[in-house]
Order: structure tokens, then sequence, then C-alpha cells
């Protein structure tokens, strides 16, 4: 086809060639086109299939208000063809057909309508219930639109930023960029989005007169540089604006060009106020076949020729009910598109200079007329015209109807912000009637439609938006306000929705298959208020997100239901505005997690690493999972755990020791200097949320561990159930500043001695003891001696950035022992072994300190404390209900059950926490949580594992540790 | 987030920096004398204002510390503190 190439508003480079296949064949588009202008250019007019009765379905609008041009492009479903750019490569597919669009061989459906009535699937298919399997599948083989294969991966590049503005302006047309610039000129910092890739809105394709001889497309590119001549004001093209919420926070998705680093981001604005100005959209005009690929919109035929320089048809005809389609046939007639004659359903009150140039290009015009049907196989071939009353009737012949009965305001920016509408009979628009705080409407969506009273709205409110921002005066805006109210006020909007048809085949709504029958049908049931048809019928939930029905089908039930104006209601728009796809929100997958300093040495050792809570941590040393050599290194000669993602804080100041007292529940005034001190910690339930030791560094000044899993949390936790009573305390979290290096087995004293100054032997540095010193006057390191694996066991708290050097100091020392790394999981078999229990794994949200057989812990005699948990322990002491932490062996040398499998009898009576095959007790055993009178010594436990049928393994419980019951081996 | 909370030491910031700590109950109550009931209603109970109601946050992601403020719950809007207490 042929293309303009000399218009001064066209976007496309007509001498460009991008090359892109389509169903298998390749065509070429130019530089600027979209996908769909693209294939409108080749000739394709039938792009999709509709979603119910696979009607053909062609270019109607040019903004993505239906679904009519969702296509399949590079392996992704449903792509708003009209609204993506041609890429160089693209691959583009049709969907929802059977065949091709062209043959669809679902297309008889068309003539099954009658079968499939508002609301059918409601009614029928449920009865009788043996048929709904069946019928279920078949209906999610036929609805959806699009196929994703499961293991789709979506390219692209997703970002997301969050700027900050005084002013955001929705929409870069005529009244957003004069709202921009006076913001602008005041020095506030402007944020101004536009949908389309470009700036202009509705002045940007049009060559009508603005002012001395300047057409708007003129005007548009001044405003344009105007607005790039501000460098406070920041420019998204491309950019849809999808949500506003209160506090002015407007969220978007900008589009990436090809020089951009991302292919979409999310944008999340805060600005001080908002003007929206995003205009309007066409509304569509319902008669028979209204969807019949040749009939579109007045601006998409225009911006056809001019802004992608293609003719829309051969022969044309004109339904329209406003005066923008009246200049959009004379630009088409004058570009060389003949007009078979354009019919105005409105009886009078056209723009007499519009007018007196039909007259004068001997355009027949019809008053009071209206396309009443459309005919042709596939594309239109002729379209019957009648009155408004439907009396007489006329057969023309052409190939392109342009049909348009008014314009629809583009008001969701307002409505998800809690705006209030009001129906205006003057415009026939929903009004803002009660407009947001800080937020301002301009433009078109006013029902303006002089050139200069648009600009002089968007002055106003951008002086509005400055004033918000105490950066106008009362005067300016009186100013602008006269100056506004002297120039031409708002149009008069046509209220015809339908053509007088039966409307089986007249459309509502295109992406639902949404007929004016089926809303009659749907009143008549009793659905009597959009929202509740909307519903019913489906109309308005496709991906136009209510772009084709949102403004028609309150108006025509109001008429179907004979409704006085004032009670006409639209229905309610929900953000996202635009189809957005959710890798924008989703954003960049970041794999994020935290290391320690011993990361990349581990895993030079060969560690295997795991994702466990925010950390990556060394889980085994070999192959084994059962750890086998990484358990008895330990039982019998020294190991090496890192244990740095341990929590570790210091509290020191006059108060510290009381908070210290209001968490945890011993009595901590007894932690003596040089001793270690082990606690937990409970929430107001008494569930036990926390264990870890605390030493005492000097008067008032403590370090106390924490597991790994509340480190987050234990700033948050203390100063939360202190905040009433003002002490001076001080919290740091040093968790990521220090290491911790676990130095284990009968030999660790041997290895420790070789690096170490300070005596320890046993009678020196005894079991449960602390130890502050330097190693070589140099490094800083607080010893703990305890024994969580149950042999005699060093801890070494370590600044971080010495950790590597001590970590090798040990490994040397320890060479001649053949020392060895031990990971997570052999720490877990160890300490099981030994009944030391792990918060969340021995114990869940309802696990009180006695449940885990802590009680110990508990001081009961510091009641003037408040310390959080002790009221709910003191009620749940003599709870027999409650669960109890038991050890159990398994029977008959049986295999560990899974962890978390089920403790059964008749019903469920607890479950397993953690078991293992113990290597060192040579059998199995485990912990479990059980109902207390299955926690008797010898009770046998029937437990259930998943998927494992009717059959059953059996344990008994024993008496716990398991290992070393005297604890000889830790103190030795 | 479209909420902003104003942290008294930081100033006014975005709501995904804060963790929501619970409506403003008082200090804790002495546990002489105090009712399983009474316990649990201090713990569990929450009024539920549809409107203003005074409320605990921590600034997790900032300096770290624990305030009240004001917010209409059925706008979501942080209100100031001598217009909620007029």
């Amino acid at each position: 086809m042929n293309r303009f190439n000399h218009l001064p508003t066209l976007k496309v480079d007509s001498a460009s060639k991008i090359a892109f296949v389509y169903k298998g064949k390749k065509y070429y588009g130019a530089k600027g086109d979209t996908i769909a202008t693209a294939l409108f250019a080749n000739g394709i007019r039938i792009f999709s299939r509709s979603l119910k009765y696979h009607r053909p379905r062609g270019l109607y609008s040019l903004d993505g208000e239906c679904s009519n041009t969702c296509m399949e492009v590079d392996g992704i479903p449903n792509v708003r063809c009209e609204n993506t750019l041609l890429k160089d490569g693209m691959v583009i597919k049709e969907q929802n057909v059977k065949g091709s669009a062209q043959n669809d061989m679902m297309g008889f459906i068309d003539k099954l309508d009658w079968m499939m009535p508002a609301g059918f699937y409601y009614n029928t298919m449920h009865k009788p219930a043996k048929i709904w399997p069946i019928a279920m599948k078949q209906i999610r083989k036929a609805a959806g639109l699009g196929t994703l294969s499961p293991d789709f991966d979506m390219p692209g590049r997703y970002d997301e930023i969050y700027p900050t503005a005084d002013v955001v302006i929705i929409g870069g047309g005529p009244a957003g960029m004069t709202a921009a610039i006076e913001a602008g000129k005041k020095g506030l910092r402007v944020i101004l989005m536009e949908s389309r890739p470009w700036l202009g809105g509705c002045f940007e394709y049009r060559s009508r007169e603005y002012q001395n001889r300047q057409t708007l497309n003129e005007r548009a590119h001044q405003l344009a540089n105007e607005v790039n001549a501000l460098d406070n004001i920041r420019v998204f093209t491309h950019t849809s604006a999808v949500g506003v919420y209160n506090n002015n926070l407007v969220t978007g998705f900008q589009i990436g060009q090809e020089e951009d680093p991302f292919t979409e981001r999310y944008l999340e604005i805060r600005a001080t106020s908002i003007v929206v100005a995003a205009g309007c959209i066409e509304r569509p005009l319902i008669f028979d076949h209204n969807e019949r690929p040749g009939v579109m919109q007045a601006a998409c035929a225009l911006r056809l020729a001019k802004t992608y320089g293609i003719l829309p048809g051969k022969k044309a005809v004109f339904s329209v009910g406003h005066d923008f389609g009246l200049e959009a046939a004379i630009e088409l007639h004058d570009l060389g598109l003949p007009i078979a004659c354009i019919a105005d359903i409105r009886e009078d009150g056209q723009d007499p200079f519009l007018m007196k140039r039909i007259q004068a290009k001997n355009i027949p015009f019809h008053k009071g007329w209206v396309a009443n049907t459309t005919h042709g196989q596939k594309e239109v071939k002729a379209v019957t015209l009648s009155g408004i009353d439907g009396l007489i009737t006329k057969k023309v012949n052409c190939d392109l109807l342009v049909a348009s009965a008014g314009m629809t305001p583009v008001t969701g920016h307002i409505t998800v912000n809690q705006g209030k509408l009001c129906y205006d009979s003057h415009t026939n628009f929903f009004l803002p009637k009660e407009m947001p705080e800080k937020m301002h409407a301009a433009g078109t969506l006013l029902g303006l439609t002089d050139p200069v009273s648009i600009e002089t709205s968007g002055k106003l409110a951008g002086l509005k938006a400055a004033f918000d921002c105490e950066n106008c005066s009362i005067k300016d805006i009186g100013d602008a306000k006269k100056e506004l109210e002297a120039l031409p006020g708002p149009a008069r909007g046509s209220k015809l929705v339908t053509a007088p048809v039966q409307g089986r085949k007249s459309f509502i709504c295109f992406d639902e298959d949404t007929t004016i029958k089926n809303i009659k049908q749907a009143i008549d049931k009793g659905f009597d208020v959009p929202e509740l048809i909307k519903r019913f019928t489906s109309a308005g939930t496709g991906p136009g997100q209510g772009g084709i029905p949102g403004h028609n089908l309150p108006l025509y039930v109001a008429k179907y239901q004979a409704l006085q104006d004032i009670s006409i209601k639209p229905t309610t728009v929900r953000p996202p505005l635009v189809p957005t796809g959710i890798s924008t929100y989703a954003g960049t997958n970041h794999k994020m997690f935290k290391i320690t300093p011993m990361d990349d040495m581990q895993r030079k050792d060969g560690g295997i690493f795991r994702n466990i809570g925010v950390w990556q941590r060394a889980r085994y040393f070999s192959s084994d999972l059962s750890c086998k050599k990484e358990i008895e290194n330990v039982r019998s000669n020294v190991g090496m755990l890192d244990g740095s993602t341990l929590g570790k804080f210091r509290i020191h100041g006059p108060d510290a020791l009381k908070a210290l007292q209001r968490v945890y529940v011993s009595d901590m005034s007894k932690v003596k200097e040089g001793r270690i001190k082990y606690s937990a910690m409970c929430n107001d339930d008494g569930c036990v949320i926390d264990d870890g030791v605390v030493v005492k560094q000097g008067e008032n000044d403590y370090y106390f561990t924490t597991s790994t899993g509340r480190a987050g949390q234990t700033v948050e936790w203390i100063r939360y159930h202190t905040r009433y009573d003002g002490w001076d305390f001080s919290l740091v979290n040093l968790t990521d500043s220090m290491g911790v290096i676990n130095l284990s087995g009968p030999n660790a004293r041997k290895v420790l001695e070789k690096v170490v100054d300070i005596d320890v032997s046993n009678e020196a540095f005894g079991f449960s003891e602390y130890k502050a010193f330097k190693i070589q006057d140099t490094i800083p390191v607080k010893a703990m001696r305890l024994g969580f694996v149950g042999e005699l066991s060093y801890e070494l708290h370590v600044p971080s950035s010495y950790m590597k050097a001590v970590w090798l100091m040990l490994k040397d020392a320890g060479q001649e022992f053949n020392i060895q790394n031990f990971g997570v999981e052999a720490q877990n078999v160890l300490r099981m072994e030994k009944c030391h229990i792990i918060l969340g794994q021995e114990s869940e949200q309802r696990t009180n300190l006695l449940d885990v057989g802590l009680g110990f812990l508990w001081d009961r005699s510091k009641t003037d404390t408040k310390t959080v948990g002790t009221v709910a322990l003191r009620q749940a002491e003599s709870d027999q209900s409650r669960f109890r932490l038991v050890g159990f062996e398994m029977e008959n040398n049986g295999r560990a059950p899974r962890d978390g499998s089920l403790i059964v009898d008749t019903k469920v009576r607890g479950y397993v926490c953690t078991a293992r095959d113990s290597f060192s007790m040579n059998k199995a055993v485990g912990m479990a949580l059980v109902e207390a009178p299955l926690a008797d010594i010898g009770t046998r436990l029937e437990i259930f594992e998943d998927e494992c049928g009717d059959e059953r393994i059996y344990g008994k419980v024993v008496k716990m540790p398991f290992y070393d019951p005297s604890g000889q081996r830790m103190k030795m | 987030m479209a909420l902003t909370i104003t942290c008294p030491i930081c100033g006014k910031r975005n709501g995904y920096e804060f963790r929501y700590g619970g409506e403003e109950k008082g200090p804790r109550p002495d546990e002489a004398g105090l009712t399983p009931e009474a316990w649990c209603d201090y713990v569990h109970m929450n009024n539920c204002v549809a409107g203003v109601q005074e409320e605990w946050w921590f600034h997790k992601d900032g300096c770290g510390s624990w305030f009240k403020i004001h917010r209409d719950t059925t706008t979501n809007l942080e209100i100031e503190q001598t217009e909620a207490t007029e």
C-alpha cells in the first residue's frame, strides 16, 4: 500500500522498512508503526476473533480500548497491538481462532447466540450435577483469550522508580501541556505523563486552524517545545497512569523506547497536587453488526491517515454525533478518501463553519440519520442508514464506516481517587462534581472543544496546582478563571446510544461479546443498576477495562428504564486503569540474600549452600546429605562451623537491665560477669519466640545473642515492650558487624590453645564461662564455652573484618588433627541427639515456654518487671490440653520419619519436629510435640507420613537427651 | 503505598518504611489481681475504629523508634495531632 509521506503530522518514516513475521509470512512496516497499523498497511483487516461468538474483529480504535487487536507477539499472549510499537523481527500470531482469523472454524458459534442469553453460564450446565465436570472442561477450553505455556519465561527487563514531584499532570495534550508550563514557570517540579509515545493529545493529528493561520498540529509542537524547554518538567511519554490513590500517589507504567535500559517500568509518584487532563475517548455508536471489520471510530480513521499515512478505506460512510466527526470527514476527504455520505445523528447544532465546508465539497449530508446495519460476510461491503426513528432506510455501498456516537471523558483517574461524578445533561458526560483534595481537572474531559478554552482550562488547573504547592496567588487564579469564562464553554453532547434496532447483533461490549439484547435480558431479569448488569452480562470486564461500554452502558440502562437523567450512575472504575503486565508490577527479580564473611572460603571447601531465612548458609559439605562424616568428626575429633548468622546485640545504658528483665523470662540481675546466662523470650501469649545467651560486659552493659530468624526484629521487640517506660538504654544490632565461629569436638581445646594466648584449660575456662581477650594483641574475641552440639565447644565472636584471619588460624592450627568443616545440617543432627531445641523447629506459633520444657528458665519471683509472657504462662501452667515436647526412638530399628509427620491414633495427636537416623546412637531418634497424655515415657507413638496410605510406622517415647545424658562431654 | 507517616525524628516518609504496632491501649496493666479476661482483652481486643484512631508505628527502615500517630482509618490519611484532639 502506498503511504502518505509528506504530511506534517506523520509519526512514521514511510521510506523505512521494518521486517516482521505474521502467521509465518514476512511483512514490512515503517519505523514508528504500531503492530496494528503495520498490519493494516499490509491489507490485514481481520485481526482476531471475538471471545464468545468468534466474530471477525478489526481495527476499531487506536488506543487499545477493546481486545480486537490483542495478539500473541513473540510468545506473549494478549499484547495490545494498537499500543505496541513494531520492532524488527517480531513474530505475530492470531489468537482465539481455530484455523485463522480469516477462516475460523469456530465461526459457526455466532449463529448459536440464541442458546446463550445473558447469564447462561449461571443458568445451565449445573443440572444435573454430574454434567458439570464435563461441561467445565469444555468451557475452559473455549474461554479466555490467548494461551501461555506453563514454562514461559517473560523476556525483557522490568524496572521500577519512585519519583516525587510537586505537580503530576496526567495527559500530555494541550491542556496538560499548558498546565505543566504554568506550574513549571513557577519553578515547581512537574511530572507530565502521556500514554502515547509523543506529546500533543487531540491537537497532534489535526490540521484545523488554531489561531492566526497556525494549525492545531503546529500549536501542539509549539507547546511541546515550551514544555521541553523547562528543565523542571520531567516528561514521561508512552506512560499510562493506571492508578491514583489518596495522599496523591500516582502509579503508572512506562513502555521503554529502543534506547531505554528497560522494557517496561513501574512508576510510583508521590505528588503534592495532581492535574487530570486525560482527554476523551470516543463513545461507540451501537447498531447491528457495529463491530464488523471496516467499522471504526472517527479518530482512528483520521489518525490512520494523518499519523501513520494510511488511507483507511476506498469509500467511506460517516455516522457520527459530534463536530469532530465532521472535521475528520473533511480532512479525510481532502486527503483523497471518497465519502459516500455523512449521517449526523444530531438534527441541529452542527458547527456552521464545518457545514459550509461540507457543502462546498458536495458531500451528501443527512441530519438526524444513523447507521442501522452493516452488510458483508466478514468485512463491511455496505451499510444501511436510517432515520433516528427507523422509519426510512437507505443502503449505501462502502468499505469503511466511520461511526461514533459522541465523546467519553476519561475520568478514571478522578474516580479511583474517590472523586464523585455527576451526569450532566448538556455535555451528556459524567462530569466531576466533587474533586478529591489537591486534584484538578482540565481539558476536553470537561466537555470543552474550543482549542483556546482547552488550553485556558489547563492554565487554570496548573495555577490551582501551584496554589496547592503554596506557589500561586488567589488573584492569578481568579484572573485565569475570568479568562476561561469569557471563552466558549462545554459543547452540547449527543445522547443517542443505539440506532433503532432490536439489538441481537448490536454489541455494547466487544471484549465480552455483550449485545444490547443481553442488557435487556439482564434488566428484565431484575438487574436494575449498571453495576449489577455489568456483572451479570460481563459487559466491560474485559481487557479494554470498560473503554467501549463504560459510558454507553449506564446511558442505555437509564433509557431502557426511562429513568431521569439525574439518576444515571456510571459503573465503578478500578486500578489498573490500563491493562498492565504482572511482570511490570513485579519489577526486576532481585535474588537477595545475605552472605556471611566466610562465604567464599566455605564455597572453596566444597560447601553446598542453601537459602535459610534471609541468609545463604553452607548446609552440607559433601554429597552425603546425611552428613555422616561431618557428624562423626565432631563427635570424635574437631570441626568448625560458621555461625555468623546468629543475632548479636549490645545493650547498654542506665536502664539496660530493666529492659532485659522485661523481655527475658529469667532473672537477668543474676547474670554474673564471666558467666553465660541462657534464657528465652516469650510473646504476650507466653509462646516462646526466641532463645539465646546473655553475657555481662560491664556495669549496665550486656552482649546477647538471638536466634538467626529473630535478628531482624529484636530491636523492634525490645523497644516496643518498653515504649511507655521512657527508659534510658541504647541497643545496637551487631549481627552483621560480628561473625561467629563454632569450634567443637573433643580436640577443640588442642586447636584453640595453639591460637590464643590465654589459658583455655578446663579449670581456667570452664563450661558456661565467658572470656573477652585479644589474639596477638590485635583481634578482639568474645569467647563462650557452650555445648549446643553436645561436645567440648567454643563459640568465638569476632569482628567480621577479622573473621577470615581467625578462621585461617584455626584451620592452620587444626591441620595436625585433621580439622573439618561441618554445616548446618550436621549441627542440626548433633544438637537433636542432645535434645537442644531450635525454636521454629521444636516449636510453632502456639508453643509456649512450658511446652518445650524450658519452664526452668522462668523466674516466677520477678513480678514487678512486667515480663512479657508471664501472665499468660501462669494461666497456661495448669492446662493439661497443651502439647509437650518428647523424645522418641523408632521401634525395631526402623528408619526416622520425615520431619512434620503426624502423630495419630483415631485423630491427630501431635507431630514430629525433627527426627534423624542417628549415627551416634545407632538408631533413629527424634523429638515430637504431642498431647500431654502421650508424653509419658514408654508410650507408643503411631506416626503417619505424607502419602503413606494405610502404612504406619511406630516409635516410643524415651528420656531426653539421647546422647550423653549426664553432659560430661561438653564439660570436659 | 499511599500512606505516609510522620516520624518524629525523620519527618514525613513513605508508609513502606514503617511497621504497624497496633492501637494505643495504654501501658501494660499491673499483674497483681489481673484476671485472665482483662489480660486477654488488653492483648487481643481492638476497638477497630472507623474514623480517627491513635496508633503505634515503628520506623523499621529508618531511625528505629516507636511513636504514635493519629490516622483516619476510613481514608488512610494521617491526621495532625492538634486536629485530632480537638
